[in-house]
């Protein structure tokens, strides 16, 4: 029982950090920009469809990891100044019009890819002992990658001109443009930041998930769960809500049928709207 | 614009004498053009009849998309070398074709869409259980068959069949029940005794795990179940689960969850000390190169085996023939994409029902709706011998029913990734009692 218990609190907290890295850049772009991205878990998708077609190209998973994050945050910025910058202080309008790219990409991806799973192989195959099993080094790997890339995220946040622009604009977008702050372009650069964010995490889930074009459906539905009891806006709480409700979901598995565990982490979520509707750490 | 030239032409045409020495001339080289033409050779007469219109449903988008993309060719390939043949009874087939999304409530707005609007005489395809369910009240009440392209739910055939769709529902094609059936004991005998479900949780993974379970333990067997959701990504928490003294580990998913299960069966360990055991659902339309190297091992039970060289020898003839006309080669492969793997083992239903409707129609003489469970009866008591039209080998369709049998095989992956045949099970082994009499419907 105890060697389950470990190897499930092990696999939640990574897990968990796999599931923070998709939520980040979704909170981000709500967070700065005050859009729900339905095209948040196409975007997911499309950089593992990227990385896919790289990695057969040059056979080198990390090229595919380099590169997908930067054409899918160009794509991002053609989204961003072509559809969102004209409707952007219109919060309805931004769902429909996100959940429209997120159709669109679903179905251009399905014509030029193909409806089959492909694979994308784990570039670390090296797996270790963990009592009764055996535990992939990749999932480590990717679990590292999601904490060195928050650990920059939050540098960049915190000590860089860029970021420090992009806070001043959530805190009062009216005082930073008054400052000088071109907000438009902090507005098109996050929204770039969040697609590439989505297609880094992409890349590096799909040696795990496979890729296909419905690779971001269920990845979205949980990101939004994350983000919404994490704190819609704020970053930390999505971290440490993603860990939270992956450790609901792994240890509540060895208990209850694992179908009932998801569940436990959906009432969890109802919990935190009734006590704090603002997320476990939103203001 | 009318030119100075063409108008003098008019008037040139108008101001003609036709005299009775034309008139006659005219006359007889127009009867005799006409009694001509009614010696020259008409091969098929579109038109004359008006056509026998089949709709069709398959998952194009969202959902079970490697399914839809070769039952919708498989059955337009099907349809087009009927036609090609002179049609049924001198009428040709004409396709309406829908996409179901995945979707039972939009499957059936298009379901009663091909009925209503379209007039469809017939109704054949997709793999989606609940699209079939939703569609049932409408086949029913409007009395129109509906062919299932790969629907694995038992009960479709079972004993709710009449109240279900009222005997509108013809399958030529293997389900849970008859899989279990027909592959339980090489399991049993072969695996091990001690079996662990790792399915998903819906109506398709619940039959297998029911059906496959029941002769396990009836055998003096061991079972575990676990359930999890048909879309799950992480299997860890789940492979966990399994009991250490498991022998076979049988799984059940579609689509990337199906390929993510057996990756990650070997990425935790759990390969090494049990037999992986599945039904090729979980991987049709994949290549087993896309599953990679950690399905080296692992048992399929196959319907139709997905690599030429697997097929019996004596339905070679036929298998290349149906292949070429499909566009699929020797390995399983889109003929000029070999990316793309056929889903072998479901599409050939397809490509028989349009043969088994023109057997049927020519049989009861069915011209109309009105003779249409004559048709159906027609259909559900053909015996089929392996050919051209029934490459999979001789197929036997149930009256009682309305459930066909084919041969089953259990493939192992080989260590060069293919599927390779162990042993042919024939269809007599894959019979169970029928639950229901749909004979006496009329």
């Amino acid at each position: 029982m105890i060697s389950n218990l470990a190897v499930a609190i092990m696999n939640g907290i990574v897990w968990g950090l796999i599931m923070a890295l998709i939520a980040l850049g979704l909170n981000m772009i709500f967070g700065l920009l005050h859009i729900i991205n339905m095209a948040h878990g196409a975007l997911y998708m499309l950089g593992a469809v990227v990385a896919w077609y790289v990695i057969e190209l040059t056979g080198n998973f990390w090229i595919g990891l380099m590169v997908a994050p930067l054409c899918v945050g160009f794509i991002g910025l053609i989204i961003e100044r072509g559809l969102i910058r004209t409707i952007e202080d219109k919060p309805i309008i931004t769902i429909i019009c996100t959940f429209g790219v997120m159709l669109a990409v679903q179905q251009l991806v399905l014509m030029i890819f193909g409806g089959s799973p492909r694979r994308i192989s784990p570039p670390i195959a090296y797996r270790f002992p963990l009592f009764d099993l055996q535990y992939p080094a990749m999932r480590i790997m990717i679990a590292l990658i999601s904490i060195a890339l928050m650990i920059g995220l939050w540098i960049f946040l915190r000590k860089t001109k860029y970021g420090l622009w992009m806070r001043a604009v959530v805190q009062d977008r009216e005082m930073a443009v008054g400052l000088g702050i071109p907000v438009n372009k902090v507005y098109m650069w996050t929204f770039v930041l969040g697609s590439a964010l989505a297609a880094f995490s992409g890349v590096l889930a799909a040696p795990i998930v496979s890729v296909e074009f419905m690779m971001g459906r269920e990845v979205l539905i949980m990101a939004f769960i994350i983000v919404i009891v994490g704190g819609m806006g704020n970053l930390e709480g999505s971290v440490i809500a993603a860990i939270m409700i992956s450790l609901i979901q792994g240890v509540g598995a060895l208990f209850v049928p694992p179908s009932i565990a998801t569940v436990f982490a959906l009432a969890f979520m109802i919990i935190v709207l009734l006590i704090r509707p603002q997320g476990l750490f939103g203001e | 614009m009318e030119t100075k030239k063409s108008k003098k032409k008019v008037e040139g045409v108008l101001k003609k004498e036709f005299s009775r020495r034309d008139f006659i001339k005219t006359t007889a080289l127009g009867a005799a053009g006409l009694s001509l033409s009614s010696w020259a050779p008409v091969p098929f007469t579109y038109g004359a009849q008006p056509p026998i219109k089949i709709g069709m449903l398959n998952e194009y988008t969202v959902f079970a998309t490697e399914y839809g993309y070769w039952l919708g060719k498989v059955g337009r390939t099907a349809i087009a070398k009927i036609n090609a043949e002179g049609g049924i009874a001198g009428r040709k087939l004409e396709l309406h074709e829908y996409d179901t999304k995945a979707n039972p409530a939009w499957s059936a707005s298009m379901c009663r869409k091909m009925i209503l609007e379209d007039k469809v005489d017939l109704i054949m395809g997709s793999i989606h259980s609940g699209v079939h369910l939703a569609c049932f009240p409408i086949i029913k009440q409007y009395k129109i068959p509906l062919f299932s392209g790969g629907s694995m739910t038992y009960e479709f055939t079972g004993k709710d069949s009449l109240s279900l769709h009222g005997g509108y529902y013809i399958r030529n094609h293997s389900h849970a029940r008859s899989q279990a059936v027909a592959a339980w004991k090489f399991g049993f005998d072969n695996l091990g005794k001690k079996w662990t479900f790792l399915n998903a949780d819906y109506a398709w993974g619940h039959s297998l795990a029911r059906e496959f379970g029941s002769r396990v333990r009836a055998a003096g067997g061991k079972t575990q179940d676990i359930f999890a959701p048909p879309a799950t990504q992480d299997f860890i928490p789940f492979l966990q689960k399994v009991d250490p003294d498991t022998e076979v580990l049988f799984t059940a998913f579609l689509g990337s969850s199906g390929l993510g299960v057996l990756r990650q069966t070997v990425e935790v360990g759990l390969h090494k000390r049990l037999q992986r055991f599945t039904v090729i659902c979980t991987t049709e339309g994949i290549g087993q190169e896309v599953v990679g190297k950690e399905s080296v091992g692992a048992y399929y039970i196959e319907y139709h085996p997905r690599h030429l060289d697997q097929v019996p020898k004596e339905l070679h003839p036929y298998e290349i023939a149906y292949r070429k006309a499909c566009g699929v080669d020797k390995d399983g492969k889109e003929v000029g994409n070999p990316k793309v793997t056929i889903a072998g083992s479901h599409m050939y239903s397809m490509w028989i029902y349009p043969y088994m409707i023109k057997l049927g129609i020519e049989q009861c003489g069915w011209k109309d709706s009105k003779k249409n469970m004559d048709l159906i009866k027609a259909i559900c008591s053909l015996k089929l011998k392996a050919g051209p039209w029934c490459p999979v080998g001789d197929l036997v369709m149930r009256e009682e029913d309305h459930q066909g049998f084919n041969d089953f095989y259990i493939s192992r992956v080989e260590p060069d990734l293919k599927l390779k045949v162990l042993e042919r099970i024939p269809k007599e082994k894959a019979m169970y009692e029928p639950e229901t009499d749909l004979r006496t419907i009329t």
